[in-house]
C-alpha cells in the first residue's frame, strides 16, 4: 500500500469514526459527548486565546463554541471535517465577542476623556516580538484571523476558507495583504 | 530579503497570546451545567411556562421583515440557480454510464444571474464609496456585503463558472465583499482605506462596470 493511500483510508477510517461518534452524541450519549469535546477542545481553545489574548475569555468563546457546536450537531452534514465546523463556529464566536467588547470598551473611554483605545496590547517596546504583537493586534479583525489561523496556528487556506465562509483564494490574498501590513509596521527591523 | 523576513514574522508571530494548557476540566463542567440551564429552560417554554427574560433580550433587535426578506432573497438565488443549472428530470431514466458525467449547465441562464449579481454589486459598491465620508451606515453596508457575499459563493460555486474572466472578477469582488462584512460598527479609518485600495488596486468597480451591459439595472436596491 502506498503512503498516500494508507493516508487516504486513514481520513476515510477517521470520518468513519467521527460520523459515529455524532450519531452516538445525537442519539443522547453524554460518554460521546465528552469523546468529541476532548478530541478538539485543545484546537479549539488555542485558536480563541490566540484571537482573545485573554484566559477568561478564551474559556468564554471556547465553552460558547462547544454549547454552539451540540445544540447544532444534528445541522453538520459532513462536508467539512468536523474540526473545520467547530473552527468557524469558534472564530465566529470569538469575533463577535471581541466586536462587542471593544464596542463597549470605546463606549466607556468615550465617557471617560477621549483617550485612544488599544485592543489588548502591551506599550510599543524595541524588541521584535512585542512589536509584532501590537502590529497584530491592529490588523482588522478578518486579516487577523487568517494570519492567526494560518501562520500562528497552521490552518490551511481551505480550512480557513471554509471557517470564514469566503475561497481558499480569498485566505490567500488576506493573507498576503496581513504580512504587507505587518511589513509595513516593522519595516525598521526588516532594514537591520 | 522579502523571504527571510517572512520567515522571521513567522516565528516571531509564534510566540502571539502564546495559549497557557487548556482548562478542559474547568471549561466541560460550565458547558455541562450551561446546556443543563438550557434544557430546563426549554422543557418548561414547552410545556407552557415564561420564556424567561434573558432570552427575550436577545429579540430587541430581531426586525421580522429584514430577515424575512434576507431569507427570501437568499433563498430565491438558491432555488434559482439550483434550477438554472440542473437539468429537469426526463420521464426515461438515464443510463448507467451517464452518471459519471459532468452535469449539463445552463449556462444562458448562469449569464442573466451573475449580470444581475455583478449589477447589484456595482451599485453597492458605488454607494458604498460614495457614503465613505458620513459614517453610520457601516451596519448596514456590512450586513448588504454578507448577502452579496453569499450569492457572489453560489456564483462562484456553479459547474456554469467556467469563463475565467467573470471567475478572476467575482474572486476579486469577494475580497472587497468580506472586507466590507468584516467592519466593525466603528471602523478606523485603516481599515476603510484598505477597502478603498482593494477597490482601487484590482479596478473591482471599473470592471464591474465594464462586466454590466449598459441598461442591465440592480432590480433591487443593494443599499
Amino acid at each position: 500500500m502506498s503512503e498516500l493511500q494508507f493516508l487516504d483510508d486513514l481520513t476515510l477510517r477517521s470520518r468513519v469514526e467521527e460520523r459515529e461518534l455524532i450519531g452516538r452524541v445525537l442519539a443522547g450519549d453524554p460518554t460521546a459527548e465528552r469523546t468529541l469535546y476532548d478530541a478538539h477542545v485543545d484546537r479549539v481553545f488555542r485558536l480563541v486565546y490566540r484571537m482573545a489574548g485573554d484566559l477568561d475569555r478564551a474559556q468564554d468563546y471556547t465553552q460558547e463554541t462547544f454549547i454552539r457546536a451540540f445544540s447544532r450537531l444534528a445541522e453538520f452534514r459532513g462536508e467539512a471535517a468536523l474540526s473545520t465546523w467547530l473552527g468557524s463556529i469558534a472564530i465566529s464566536v470569538t469575533l463577535n465577542g471581541l466586536r462587542k467588547l471593544r464596542r463597549r470598551n470605546e463606549r466607556e473611554v468615550a465617557l471617560e476623556d477621549g483617550m485612544p483605545v488599544g485592543r489588548f496590547s502591551s506599550p510599543a517596546d524595541p524588541d521584535l516580538k512585542s512589536r509584532l504583537a501590537q502590529a497584530i493586534d491592529d490588523l482588522p479583525d478578518g486579516y487577523r484571523a487568517v494570519f492567526v489561523m494560518h501562520d500562528v496556528e497552521g490552518y490551511t487556506h481551505e480550512e480557513i476558507g471554509t471557517s470564514l465562509g469566503v475561497h481558499p483564494g480569498t485566505s490567500k490574498a488576506q493573507l498576503f495583504r496581513a504580512r504587507a501590513r505587518l511589513r509595513e509596521a516593522l519595516a525598521d527591523f526588516a532594514k537591520d | 530579503m522579502d523571504d527571510r523576513f517572512d520567515d522571521l514574522l513567522r516565528d516571531a508571530a509564534r510566540e502571539y497570546n502564546q495559549p497557557p494548557e487548556t482548562p478542559r476540566e474547568e471549561m466541560w463542567a460550565r458547558i455541562v451545567a450551561e446546556r443543563a440551564t438550557e434544557e430546563k429552560e426549554k422543557s418548561e417554554k414547552s410545556a407552557g411556562g415564561v420564556i424567561p427574560i434573558r432570552r427575550l433580550q436577545h429579540l430587541r433587535h430581531f426586525r421580522p421583515l429584514a430577515l424575512a426578506a434576507g431569507i427570501a432573497a437568499l433563498l430565491a438565488i438558491g432555488i434559482g440557480l439550483g434550477r438554472l443549472t440542473v437539468p429537469p428530470p426526463t420521464s426515461t431514466p438515464a443510463p448507467a454510464a451517464v452518471a459519471s458525467e459532468t452535469p449539463r449547465v445552463n449556462s444562458a441562464a448562469y449569464r442573466v444571474v451573475t449580470t444581475e449579481h455583478l449589477s447589484q454589486s456595482e451599485a453597492f459598491l458605488t454607494l458604498f464609496r460614495a457614503s465613505l465620508r458620513q459614517p453610520g451606515n457601516e451596519r448596514l453596508a456590512s450586513a448588504t456585503a454578507r448577502q452579496l457575499l453569499a450569492t457572489n459563493r453560489l456564483l462562484l460555486d456553479s459547474p456554469a463558472a467556467t469563463d475565467a474572466r467573470t471567475r478572476l472578477l467575482l474572486q476579486d469582488l469577494e475580497l472587497v465583499l468580506a472586507e466590507i462584512a468584516q467592519l466593525s460598527p466603528q471602523p478606523r479609518s485603516r481599515d476603510l482605506e484598505l477597502i478603498t485600495e482593494g477597490l482601487e488596486q484590482g479596478g473591482v468597480l471599473s470592471r464591474l462596470r465594464t462586466a454590466v451591459p449598459a441598461g442591465a439595472s440592480a432590480t433591487q436596491g443593494a443599499l
